[in-house]
């Protein structure tokens, strides 16, 4: 009996069987527990190196480098999170982090909302010299900074804006390749009907780009989004460079400075503030990943 | 406007009013505002903030506004500062680096500040100044003096049954001690950086009294049949790896950068280690109040000079485009002779060279300091002079030509030591013509 | 039965066929859209490239300045450097091996994550988190731990009977444990092909079924085809991020490459030249030279993905 005739399995979800209980190997309670024991190992390997950062920031400084593989210390210091949070001089951690979480939170801001609007330029609008300026887009990425830095450091530097997050933040309000590429692929993905009917109705390019694209955008805005926060969280050269007072550090350097081949450093202490570091992307993740889940469950296709 | 009388008067009161201020500035104490960079880790950075602050107490019409970062970092900025025209006014600078920016026109000589007495360097011997001379001119001041040393964990050795070598000893009795400390213990008896381009400058030094460069540096400063000598240096260290009293090759690499709490020497893994004097606070505090260290000359060649010389750990140097200089030197000068300031930082950046600090903190050093102190205290009594600065291109030789295509080629087997040596000398000389 | 909608999606064939002059040019409003980054770019980004490109034709020295010196810089670097040809080697192995696996890896569990099971959230969490460490101090230390020869590695290796080996010092290997670090953190292209799996309609996969396709069936006809696009994407940005790494190699070996320069990645090299020696026209000239390189095959990439990529809308770019 093929399952096209046989009643029964057409409307069971496992395919082609003719049996009316599955074998065991498709029972969903099975594949549950497998799932969760493959992807649970799986997972186990890939935190390990995580949970070794945060058990060893909690050693003290006899164990941390005698009981390496250890994940669980001996004795529990929690001191290295307070000693860590001083700081350098009289600027805190607090200072650090409200640093980053500035400069995080404004660039990912401007950057992931001009990345929207270029993106539906270069990917819903036809124009003369569009392959020319996205050619040219990419190929900002591909060269290093190292490069850059030097020029662009006297450029900013004519403009008096050292010691400033100008530097840092006002290029970002034209967006960034990446984030403008990988935008312009996902409208690519999304179906003219739409767009074609608003036309229609009379919308133009701004409304059918607010009402029709953006609303369909959130997986990848979000995306988007995750992705420059941390990446601004960890960047660490354009601070080095324009930000010159210890007031203005963001964690990501203030990280780099505590430790130093030509003297002693507290591992604890680096471990804990690096542990710490990772807890505001952490939780922008868990937050902002329950819209990955929505997703979409029609594209306006008639079924 | 300006025809009439009326317009006259309220332009020159707009004038006035503009000037005014100015005026009135005049007459107060301007602010002065210094800007200053230094490389270290969270203790440098805790104690020099200390320091600065205690300066702006005494001296409130100073601002210093201060970036602080690691190594890398530092340089990585500074050159970029460079380029841009905005060095800070007080630089933290390093001996092997600080040939090139005077060469390049970028410090600020600072012997008008000694003369004038700005800098007050009565209790200084010249010794400790000489190694911030470049042609003559004094570019940087230095913080503490250091020196090669091997530190030596004292009840290693006592299991071991060996004596403490006498100060002049010799690379072969370094090569009995390590097979011993190796048989005897079963571990290494050195922490493994025996190839770094130290040693090469070192070995020509104790045995010909010879420079690696020559005095122009424009090519090197021994002849080709001294070639031998650094070939039997590294022989020496291919057979104490051998024979496993040196960590071989693949380790002290896997291992490069690693911190001193990690160190071969703390851990007991090692009865010696080798560095700059300033290391032993570190490697002490991260030992354990227990143990027992000292700080001990470097081995040279056989029947040889000594090796070990008074080298400055680090400067402070002025940048050309400072507008202050004069407050500069101030400040340097008070980093220098202010006991006050040095009890804060206790040497961490080397031996103060003010005899005067000196005193003043022998009663408050703890036991790695006091070593320490001890140590270069030896050294004054036997030392070569200082060597004179690296040419330029010493930073191109070192990493694209010592490292990368001679020494560790030959450490992991792919050329003998001839081979090795020859090919340094033809590179080398290569780079140096340039 | 022929539903439209149950047809599988077929290949690129349908792309050119509805009309091009549909939507007509429209270059005030497409410029208007790009204006943002054209300003940024013309502002920020401009000079200081046309300045870089510039400079490779100079023997420019950070402290001292800069002269002509026409195609010196290439002359030698392609002839008298050793650690040139090294670093591209180093570079061209990572890239052929962390490129693959960190696509794989991506791929394969962002579909075992597109499911609505009880505690994906914190699987997917989970999976996303080495990215999040990144390339920060804290990493390099525990990077070097695991390798280490009493550390993690070793220790699995040894239940096998292999003995232990000093990874990071090791020629052979040393580049194995950039290798691996790039294919641990594949958490950022993941969540891209997260994105684009949850784009792909639901009724697509049920149709299919009633129709009788199984699992692999479903992937190769319609997760595949309809992911196109952002395997497509995936693909150019981590050849080139591959290409341009720089930070993961320079904290975990030092910055210096070794053993034997078989971790000197290009970027590496690059910035040691730049800052380490000053020879920044050499070093910007090495810049150019690896950007006409990695156009050059995102270039090629471009071209064959009119034969593979297959968008709903039917635009090339």
């Amino acid at each position: 009996m093929s399952s096209a005739e046989n009643p029964v399995s057409r409307s069971l979800p496992y395919a082609g069987s003719a049996r009316l209980s599955p074998p065991w190997y498709q029972r969903k309670a099975v594949r549950t527990v497998l799932y969760h024991v493959f992807v649970g190992l799986a997972t186990l390997a890939m935190l390990y190196p995580l949970l070794w950062l945060f058990g060893s920031s909690l050693k003290g400084p006899s164990e941390i480098w005698t009981r390496q593989t250890a994940l669980i210390p001996n004795e529990i210091h929690f001191d290295n999170y307070k000693n860590g949070w001083d700081g350098f001089g009289d600027i805190s951690f607090a200072t650090f982090y409200k640093n980053s979480f500035f400069y995080a939170g404004v660039g990912t801001l401007l950057t992931v909302s001009a990345s929207a609007v270029v993106a539906y330029g270069f990917a819903r609008i036809k124009f003369r010299g569009k392959r020319i300026w996205f050619g040219l887009m990419l190929l900002t990425l591909m060269l290093p900074i190292q490069v850059q830095i030097i020029p662009q450091y006297i450029m900013f530097n004519e403009l008096g804006w050292i010691n400033t997050f100008y530097p840092l933040l006002l290029p970002r309000l034209g967006g960034q390749a990446f984030f403008i590429f990988m935008i312009v692929q996902f409208i690519r993905g999304i179906p003219r009907e739409l767009d074609e009917a608003a036309l229609i109705d009379g919308c133009g390019q701004g409304g059918i780009f607010f009402r029709i694209i953006l609303p369909q955008l959130k997986p990848v805005i979000i995306t988007a989004a995750i992705f420059s926060f941390y990446w601004t969280w960890e960047d660490f050269l354009t601070p080095l460079l324009y930000l010159n007072s210890p007031k203005l550090y963001t964690i990501s350097l203030a990280l780099r400075t505590f430790s130093d081949p030509s003297g002693a450093t507290n591992w604890g202490e680096v471990f804990a503030m690096s542990a710490l570091s990772l807890v505001p992307v952490f939780l922008i993740f868990v937050f902002f990943q329950r819209y990955l889940v929505q997703g979409i469950a029609t594209t306006g296709l008639k079924g | 406007m300006m025809k009439t009388k009326k317009g006259w008067l309220i332009t020159l009161l707009v004038l006035v009013a503009m000037i005014l201020p100015g005026a009135a500035a005049l007459g107060q104490d301007e602010t002065v505002e210094l800007r200053m960079a230094w490389w270290g880790s969270q203790t440098r950075h805790d104690q020099t903030i200390a320091v600065i602050e205690l300066y702006k107490e005494q001296n409130p019409n100073v601002e210093i506004i201060y970036e602080f970062s690691n190594w890398d970092d530092h340089w990585t900025k500074l050159a970029t500062q460079a380029a841009g025209g905005d060095l800070p006014d007080i630089i933290q600078h390093d001996y092997q680096r600080i040939q090139e920016w005077v060469t390049n026109d970028q410090l600020l000589p600072l012997d008008p500040f000694i003369e004038s007495g700005v800098i007050d360097v009565s209790n200084i011997a010249e010794a400790s100044l000489a190694g911030g001379r470049v042609n003559e001119q004094l570019y940087g001041f230095n913080l503490g003096n250091n020196s090669e040393t091997f530190i030596i964990d004292v009840d290693l050795l006592e299991q071991a049954g060996i004596e403490i070598p006498p100060i002049d000893w010799t690379w072969d009795d370094f090569e009995e001690i390590a097979l011993k400390i190796h048989e005897e213990l079963g571990i290494y008896a050195i922490g493994g950086n025996l190839h770094y381009s130290e040693h090469w400058k070192g070995t020509y030094i104790t045995c010909c009294d010879a420079y690696a460069y020559n005095a122009e540096g424009d090519g090197l400063g021994y002849t080709e049949e001294q070639d031998q000598y650094f070939v039997d240096y590294l022989n020496l260290i291919k057979d104490l790896i051998d024979a496993g009293a040196i960590p071989p090759i693949e380790e002290t690499i896997a291992r490069t950068g690693l911190s001193v709490e990690d160190a071969y020497i703390v851990t007991q893994q090692a009865a010696m280690e080798y560095g700059w004097s300033n290391m032993l606070v570190a490697v002490w505090n991260a030992a354990g109040e227990d143990r027992t260290f000292i700080e001990h000359s470097v081995p040279s060649m056989a029947d040889g000079y000594p090796r070990n010389y008074i080298k400055p750990s680090m400067f402070w140097s002025i940048s050309k485009n400072s507008d202050h200089p004069e407050e500069a030197a101030k400040f340097i000068d008070f980093f220098t002779n202010s006991v006050e300031a040095n009890e804060i930082m206790m040497a961490e950046r080397g031996v103060p060279i003010s005899s005067a600090v000196r005193e003043a903190l022998l009663p408050q050093l703890n036991p790695a300091q006091q070593a320490m102190f001890d140590f270069l205290g030896a050294v004054e009594d036997y030392n070569s002079p200082i060597r004179p600065p690296d040419p330029v291109a010493h930073g191109d030789i070192n990493s694209n030509v010592y490292l990368a295509q001679v020494v560790e080629p030959f450490l992991y087997g792919q050329m003998s030591a001839e081979e090795a040596v020859a090919l340094l000398r033809q590179e080398a000389e290569i780079l140096l013509a340039q | 039965m022929t539903d439209s909608a149950l047809r599988l999606p077929r290949r690129a064939s349908r792309k050119r066929k509805e009309g091009r002059s549909r939507w007509g040019e429209n270059n005030l409003a497409g410029y208007l859209f790009i204006s943002p980054w054209l300003i940024a770019f013309f502002a920020f980004a401009f000079i200081p490239m046309v300045l870089s490109f510039a400079l490779a034709f100079t023997d420019y020295h950070i402290l001292r300045g800069w002269n002509f010196i026409g195609l010196d810089n290439f002359q030698r670097m392609f002839y008298n450097d050793v650690r040139y040809w090294r670093s591209v080697s180093a570079t061209v192995k990572y890239v052929v091996f962390a490129v693959p696996l960190r696509l794989v890896f991506a791929l394969g569990v962002a579909m075992l994550l597109n499911t609505n099971r009880r505690g994906v959230a914190f699987y997917r969490a989970a999976f996303y988190a080495p990215s999040v460490v990144g390339a920060s101090v804290a990493v390099a230390v525990m990077w070097r731990e695991v390798f280490n020869r009493e550390g993690l590695v070793n220790a699995i290796l040894g239940q096998f009977g292999q003995s232990s080996i000093w990874w990071l010092g090791h020629p052979d290997y040393a580049i194995w444990t950039l290798i691996l670090l790039a294919a641990w953190q594949f958490g950022s292209p993941m969540l891209i092909f997260l994105a684009g799996l949850k784009q792909i309609p639901e009724q697509l996969y049920e149709s299919a079924s009633i129709d009788g396709a199984n699992g692999i069936q479903k992937f190769v006809r319609i997760t595949l085809p309809l992911l196109t696009p952002v395997i497509f994407f995936n693909l150019i940005m981590q050849l080139i991020a591959g290409f341009m790494t720089f930070t993961q190699a320079f904290i975990i070996t030092n910055g210096s490459g070794r053993p034997l320069d078989t971790t000197l990645f290009y970027a590496l090299y690059v910035y040691k030249r730049g800052f380490e020696t000053y020879e920044m026209g050499y070093a910007s000239a090495m810049a150019w030279v690896m950007l006409a390189v990695i156009a050059l095959l995102t270039a090629i990439v471009f071209r064959t993905s009119s034969h593979w990529v297959y968008y709903e809308t039917d635009e090339g770019i």
